[in-house]
């Protein structure tokens, strides 16, 4: 994985200096709210319901065995000792106090980390598949990319004050594990007729209050040109984005007012008149970055080993766990294993300090001192020895996180809601925590199949709630939480809104509702292979509004 | 129409520790229960404008005023979302509270 070097070290050591200054200015009062609140959202740190809350960066969601053992000790020595996984792959920590948090990004700066641009009207956290490096079907590391997007985009001087947050999402393969169709900018690294690697470029998805899917921008880019093409899609935007109006200032808006044919030529034009020398990346920096992401040394191994063979056949539980939990390698004798951060009854991308440590524990010993954090709120041991895998199903459940769930209904995304975030208008944890309790039962979980539940707390959206299969949206009417429902949304290459079912549930009314969904969907379904998703799309919405609101007889 | 008018206190979050704290006869409290009430409109600004000092004098962030509810002799916010806030906490064990009883231990 990337390295800092001088540079990069000085830079964030010299920004940190620069917030501990900003800090004590503010506690001798020097510097007032107004003038502080862009100081410290600029480095991550947002004041919500009960106490301050850092966001830290977990770049393309890569972390190594060190970084994560500093996450918990800063959960243990700063915070209430634990963070929560978010679905952009980074991890927040809820009760900072304020003057501690200089002393954090000191900690964090150590392991190479900060909770720079991970607030604000900039380019965020480049995200990536949770598989990178890993997956059979890539043609590319996507990181490789999320990386130089990340080192161009940091403190850039044009695109530091957008009119709105900028999200980018790379994947390496057909298979979307990043969900870029809802991102501002989508990319997919794609070969040409001639077999050349390049970029698919989508732009103008997103979520929040005006949910949309992105648009195709390129077919085809070039590798060479990526630097020069999201500059000139930048620049469109900026010029051309609403200020006026903080919720139609996203770049979705502007491709949908303007219309993506018209936006492509403006960003063609912007393209073919820029000095791409300048801002493309020169091939020995790419060389060089690239390098970082080798593939590991992975010692050669049988494909299929005895003592995996021999577990496999003796522990149906850990059977069931490999069926669910695990994605094939590209290197033969390894494969990906998903930590499922959804225990039955558990607060969905919430881990202890404990947890982290025994999993940096677990990648140090058997995953080439590598995890990932997924967008799904999970964590990825993404090089694990089959002949390993026992020891680390073991390890995970030791620490309560074998759960089998992956994909399956207990598998759920929620945002922190009415909980923790200032934003929220309902709360997401405890709706998840009781669906998850409702449908605690193994067999029936797979019985049902894959089925993606994912619940916001607002109209933000951070829990993704469009794109669930089923989808939940907290509001508050008139003072009290109350849930929409969507259903048949999709995060994949196949990526689709959800639709609304009807009028909203009452807080407790919401384990009854998902059950009568999956149960409807139990009863139509075609055969038990028929997904939740393929079913809603063959039968629509009505069986299941039915189900929802028609009179008992 | 007019809103009928419903009693209410002042609320923000504490500068240092970024909790909820309330606007109480002798500075900001944590417990609702000890906060001022304005019974009438006017109270209210008057109440605003304390809380206001608040923030300019550097001890709390993003004073407001909210709606309670006196019932029972009891200050307690009308809205679920400050009422969360008043408690103090999530309504949810979080951290080690939490986790399986054998593992809260260790």
């Amino acid at each position: 994985m990337y390295r800092y070097d001088e540079f990069d070290h000085r830079f964030v050591q010299e920004r940190v200096a620069e917030f501990r200054d900003q800090v004590a200015r503010r506690l001798t009062g020097a510097l007032n709210e107004a003038e502080f609140k862009p100081l410290r959202l600029m480095n991550g740190l947002y004041l919500q319901l009960h106490a301050y809350m850092l966001r830290v960066a977990i770049p393309y969601g890569t972390l190594n065995s060190g970084q994560m053992r500093m996450l918990a000790q800063i959960a243990e020595t700063w915070d209430k000792g634990y963070g929560h996984f978010t679905t952009r792959q980074n991890i927040q920590f809820n009760w900072p106090k304020l003057k501690d948090v200089p002393d954090i990004l000191d900690a964090l700066a150590s392991v190479e980390m900060h909770a720079i641009q991970t607030s604000g009207n900039c380019i965020r956290n480049v995200t990536s598949d949770p598989l990178a490096g890993v997956a059979p079907d890539e043609i590319e590391d996507p990181r490789i990319t999320a990386e130089v997007l990340r080192q161009w985009s940091s403190l850039h001087p044009e695109f530091t004050f957008l009119g709105r947050k900028f999200k980018i999402a790379v994947t390496g393969s057909e298979y979307d594990r990043a969900a870029i169709k809802v991102h501002d900018i989508g990319l997919q690294v794609v070969r040409n007729a001639a077999g050349e690697v390049g970029y698919r470029v989508l732009v103008g998805g997103g979520l929040g209050r005006t949910p949309m899917i992105a648009h195709e921008l390129r077919a085809f880019l070039p590798k060479a040109d990526l630097l020069p093409y999201v500059d000139a899609v930048m620049r469109v935007y900026n010029l051309l984005g609403r200020r006026d109006n903080k919720y139609k200032a996203r770049i979705k808006i502007l491709v949908h007012e303007t219309g993506i044919d018209r936006f492509r030529e403006m960003v063609e034009r912007e393209f073919a008149s820029g000095d791409h020398a300048a801002v493309a990346v020169p091939p020995e920096e790419l060389a060089r970055i690239a390098a970082y992401f080798a593939p590991p040394e992975l010692p050669a191994r049988v494909p299929t080993p005895v003592e995996f063979e021999r577990m496999h056949k003796l522990d149906p539980a850990f059977a069931r766990w490999v069926e669910r939990n695990t994605h094939a390698h590209r290197v033969p004798g390894y494969i990906a294993a998903t930590v499922s951060l959804k225990p039955i009854g558990g607060a969905p991308g919430d881990a202890t300090a404990e947890q982290m440590r025994a999993l940096a524990d677990l990648a140090e010993r058997y995953s080439a001192d590598e995890l990932r954090i997924t967008h799904e709120q999970n964590i990825v041991l993404p090089h694990v020895g089959l002949g390993d895998l026992y020891k680390v199903y073991r390890g995970l459940a030791a620490i309560g996180l074998d759960a089998p769930n992956k994909g399956l209904v207990t598998d759920i995304i929620a945002c922190p809601g009415l909980d923790y975030c200032a934003l929220a208008t309902a709360r997401s944890i405890p709706v998840a925590q009781e669906i998850s309790r409702r449908f605690a039962d193994e067999a029936r979980q797979r019985e049902i199949g894959p089925l993606s539940i994912k619940i916001s707390g607002c109209i933000n959206a951070c829990g993704h709630h469009h794109i669930g299969h089923i989808g939940i949206l907290g509001l508050d009417k008139a003072g009290v939480e109350s849930y929409q429902i969507t259903l048949g949304g999709e995060s994949t290459e196949d990526a689709r809104l959800g639709d609304r079912t009807g009028p909203g549930f009452g807080y407790d009314e919401v384990p009854d509702v998902i059950e009568k969904i999956v149960e409807t969907y139990l009863a139509l379904r075609d055969n038990p292979r028929e997904t939740f998703f393929q079913t809603y799309r063959r039968v629509g919405m009505e069986p299941f509004k039915e189900a929802l609101y028609a009179p008992a007889h | 129409m007019a809103k009928e008018f419903k009693p209410v206190v002042v609320t923000a979050n504490d500068l240092l520790e970024g909790d909820s704290v309330f606007l109480a006869a002798d500075g900001w409290v944590r417990d609702i229960r000890m906060a001022r009430v304005a019974m009438t409109a006017e109270d209210a600004k008057a109440l605003e404008a304390d809380g206001l000092d608040g923030e300019t004098g550097n001890l709390v962030v993003g004073p407001y005023l909210i709606e309670v509810s006196l019932d029972a002799g009891r200050t307690y916010p009308l809205l679920r979302r400050e009422q969360i806030r008043a408690d103090g906490l999530p309504t949810i064990p979080f951290g080690l509270d939490a986790q399986p009883a054998e593992r809260r231990a260790a």
